[in-house]
């Protein structure tokens, strides 16, 4: 188990690797020039490139990589050029939004989808079902900038029971969370249908059935360990696609959150903070990926980590 | 020792449930996880709003946009600016409605005849937040720190005519010699060649004054503990949340600001600001194209629109160096082929249509100018002349904007009819900036040009002159008549004289045509009934000092 750990990590330190130098190259080809970002159009060409050389854009491009990973390591990934404040601090100061609207936001969609999912397979082919199917189709296709303007209308322009938009306490959460959540509600819900009415097939379930069992025990107490194993899966990724920030939400929503912030530094070519937050999003995944496999072990113990690489 | 089948089978069962329980008891474990998880967010989320006591007058506003800076050497954009001019003061400064020059922190001031020597005289009590008295010296330290390489401010380049200001880049001298501060109260620049426009250059949130021990106490952070001599002074200021200003109880002038404070909420999308001011939280908005036609037949609504026509020119460049586009006539043609009052049209009417590069309300604004008609029949006639009387294929770029590319298939329209066809490409904005600066690289693009000061200066020689290709000469457009005009245009005071020369070199853009010139926009904002006091500027963000606001239910 801790050799499988390890691996993983180092894996997952070749990705971020990868994900640096991607992003890395990307900022160096596209016709972009730091200096003048910084100092303007119409700065000098002596002031332009005291700029370049105090930056270290005059060294070929594998030096300022190198530098870059070095100073990364150590947790300095460079100043802003638009906000001329650290990285690192301007992500750490967005991620607690960003979190904190994940979690309600996965917490929600568990708490809908899971229960729908169990429903509908518990009247498998029955009009409860078909009705769960549409709604979760339903949830799936809704846009979430759509969703997010009519729940903002609604919900806090018309009936006043929500703020409208802003980061000013529980019940400003509640609009954006359940915004996120719906899409990945419906889609958990037809992920755990599908395994939970595999499951119930299956002949350990159906000799319980057979042994007199009811139909919620057998699938409570014998189909649902099963069938949710995928669904963490799914669940971990999402949850680290979320705390990557989401940026259509947060937008709607005004949430001051990574994606607004990965936005900004996308719009205004801000390269060192386009760099940071992609390096910050790709590290989440890869740490979530880590954690849904040892959870995926940890509920499952007929999965052999070790053996499985 | 061979193994009983069937023991073997039970044995195998057996493990099989056992793992099973565990797994189910664990699945348990994280079906309870996931109830704490529903309950985890329930804690507390973001900065507690600010609180005011009982009567303040807050004025609220929102933006989609986070302030960049706060620091007046660094920050070069509307939002940025509109922060600096209510924190910090300047010598002079423009008038609340127009682009006239005002009294600042300078009580008077006189320029030599020929524009290279200004003196100011300051007023003796006006002081920092920090409480210590402004004095020249703080107006010299805020241009010697703009042209310090090492501020890497944007606004550097319009103080490099004050004498020994490039000794002073360079690090060969410790200040600018050119910049006198005979007494505490008088300041004199010194200038190496005549500038008629060093006026408005100081007018810019770039020359506002600073406290030395202040900015060298807080270094790069100077922009999140500002201080200044303005109206306001920083509270709050919380990332992609909101920006918090309160009143300077010791502002110079008595009486003002009426506001006790100005909070923006930060990050707002057009769309919900409408909706937060159709629910009176915020005082002043935006109005969003979706909702400017039922804002306009709404009498109530209509009544509460304010107006101005900015000091704007918006414009579809073409790259003089990329074919066809090199043929004048070509250009002339494209000219015609746009329907520009449709274009107004398409704008719900905010826009006039453009005859030249030099907007309404620009002194040395040209009224006569007779522009381009749309004539797509002689737009035909001058491709054929070309040699492209089958037509052409070209890429217009734009901003990635929900108007840009409104705007942008409403010209497709137009010029498919005379043959040309038009592929959009919407970018996002910094990059579509770069990209259009390279050198024989987008054929076609929108842009705009607002007006840093009120001078032809700020549009023809900016935008149209040889020396500015790769910097802001997108088109790079080059005509020897036109430089010299702007040459010799550039250091006369004389205005009248000055005046005759740009329009001369603006007739002969508008003949080249190396812009298809489109229109000027019209700003429109809504106020709520409460606000008063609160002007449009064409060129520079609304100040506050002014505006109260009478008792509300939002209040």
């Amino acid at each position: 188990m801790l050799a499988y750990v390890i691996r993983r990590i180092v894996f997952g330190a070749a990705v971020l690797l990868g994900t640096s130098l991607i992003t890395f190259v990307i900022a160096f080809v596209i016709p972009a020039d730091p200096a003048v970002a910084m100092a303007g159009a119409k700065a000098d060409p002596a002031t332009l490139a005291a700029i370049r050389t105090e930056l270290g854009l005059d060294q070929p491009i594998y030096i300022q990589y190198a530098r870059y990973v070095d100073r990364a390591l150590h947790g300095d990934l460079g100043r802003s050029y638009i906000r001329r404040e650290e990285v690192a601090g301007l992500i750490i100061s967005r991620f607690p939004a960003t979190a904190i609207l994940a979690l309600a936001a996965m917490a929600l969609s568990l708490a809908l989808g899971i229960p729908m999912g169990m429903l509908a397979a518990a009247h498998r082919e029955r009009a409860l079902d078909n009705l769960l199917l549409v709604l979760s189709l339903g949830l799936v296709s809704i846009p979430v900038f759509w969703l997010g303007t009519i729940l903002l209308i609604v919900g806090g322009l018309y009936l006043h029971w929500f703020p409208l938009g802003g980061f000013d306490g529980p019940k400003s959460l509640v609009l954006p969370a359940i915004t996120l959540a719906l899409g990945s509600a419906g889609y958990y819900s037809r992920i755990l249908q599908t395994n939970l009415a595999d499951a119930m097939d299956q002949e350990y379930v159906r000799t319980a059935r057979g042994k007199g069992l009811s139909l919620r025990a057998a699938m409570f107490k014998h189909a649902m360990a099963n069938a949710m194993l995928p669904l963490v899966t799914l669940a971990g990724l999402d949850f680290a696609g979320l705390l990557s920030g989401v940026v259509l939400t947060e937008t709607v929503f005004d949430w001051p959150g990574l994606g607004r912030l990965a936005f900004e530094a996308v719009f205004n070519l801000d390269i060192p903070l386009v760099m940071g937050t992609v390096l910050f999003a790709a590290a989440l995944v890869v740490i979530a990926n880590l954690v849904v496999d040892l959870l995926y072990a940890w509920l499952d113990p007929r999965i052999r980590l070790g053996q499985q690489l | 020792m061979n193994m009983h089948p069937r023991r073997h089978t039970r044995s195998a069962k057996g493990r099989a449930i056992s793992t099973r329980a565990a797994a189910i008891r664990r699945c348990r474990f994280a079906l309870a996880l996931i109830a704490a998880l529903i309950a985890l967010p329930g804690c507390r989320s973001g900065a507690p709003p600010p609180q005011f006591p009982p009567g303040a007058m807050v004025l609220k506003l929102a933006a989609i946009s986070d302030v960049p800076t706060l620091d007046p050497a660094a920050g070069y954009d509307v939002d940025s600016w509109m922060f600096e001019q209510m924190i910090f003061d300047t010598l002079i400064r423009y008038s609340d409605a127009g682009v006239d020059l005002v009294p600042d922190l300078a009580t008077a001031w006189e320029s030599s005849p020929d524009s290279t020597v200004f003196t100011f005289h300051l007023r003796r009590d006006a002081r920092f937040t920090n409480g210590r008295i402004v004095t020249s010296a703080d107006f010299k330290y805020a241009i010697e720190r703009v042209l310090d390489p090492a501020t890497r401010s944007k606004g550097m380049e319009y103080y490099r005519a004050i004498a020994g200001a490039e000794d002073f880049a360079a690090h060969r001298a410790k200040s600018v010699a050119g910049i006198e501060t005979p007494d505490a109260w008088t300041m004199v620049f010194h200038l190496i060649v005549p500038d008629p426009i060093f006026l408005q250059k100081l007018a810019m949130p770039f020359a506002a004054a600073v406290p030395r021990e202040a900015v060298e106490k807080w270094g790069d952070d100077f922009s999140r503990h500002v201080v200044g001599s303005g109206p306001f002074m920083l509270k709050e200021w919380i990332g992609g949340q909101r920006i918090v200003l309160v009143k300077n109880p010791g502002y110079f002038v008595k009486g003002s600001p009426h506001l006790d404070a100005v909070v923006e909420a930060i990050g707002v999308s057009e769309d919900l600001q409408w909706f937060k001011f159709e629910a009176g939280e915020i005082d002043v908005s935006n109005i969003p194209p979706a909702v400017f036609p039922y804002v306009m037949k709404t009498p109530r609504l209509r009544d509460l629109t304010l107006r101005i026509v900015t000091v704007t020119t918006r414009y579809m460049g073409m790259n003089c160096q990329m074919p066809p586009f090199t043929d004048e006539r070509v250009r002339r043609a494209l000219n015609y082929a746009v329907n520009k009052p449709k274009l107004i049209a398409v704008l719900n009417g905010r826009g006039i249509v453009a005859n030249g590069v030099m907007p309404p309300g620009l002194p040395g604004y040209a009224p006569g100018l007779s522009g381009y008609p749309y004539d797509p029949a002689r737009a035909r006639e001058l491709l054929e002349q070309a040699g492209l009387g089958h037509g052409f294929a070209a890429t217009l770029w734009m901003p990635a904007d929900q108007t840009m590319m409104i705007l942008g298939q409403s010209i497709q329209q137009d010029l498919d009819l005379v043959g040309v066809r038009l592929r959009l490409k919407a970018v996002a904005f910094a990059p579509f900036l770069e990209a259009v600066r390279q050198p024989r690289t987008v054929p076609l693009f929108f842009m705009g040009w607002e007006a840093d000061f009120p001078d032809p200066a700020n549009f023809l020689d900016v935008l149209l002159s040889r020396h500015q290709w790769g910097a802001n000469n997108d088109t790079f457009f080059s005509d020897p008549r036109v430089d010299a005009l702007l040459a010799e245009a550039a250091p006369l005071s004389d205005l009248a004289r000055r005046y005759a020369l740009y329009r001369e070199a603006e007739r002969i853009i508008v003949a080249d045509a190396p812009w298809v010139f489109l229109y000027y926009p019209i700003t429109y904002e809504i106020q709520q009934p409460w606000v008063h006091g609160y002007v449009l500027n064409p060129m520079r963000p609304a100040r506050l000092e002014k505006v109260w606001l009478s008792p509300h239910p939002a209040s």
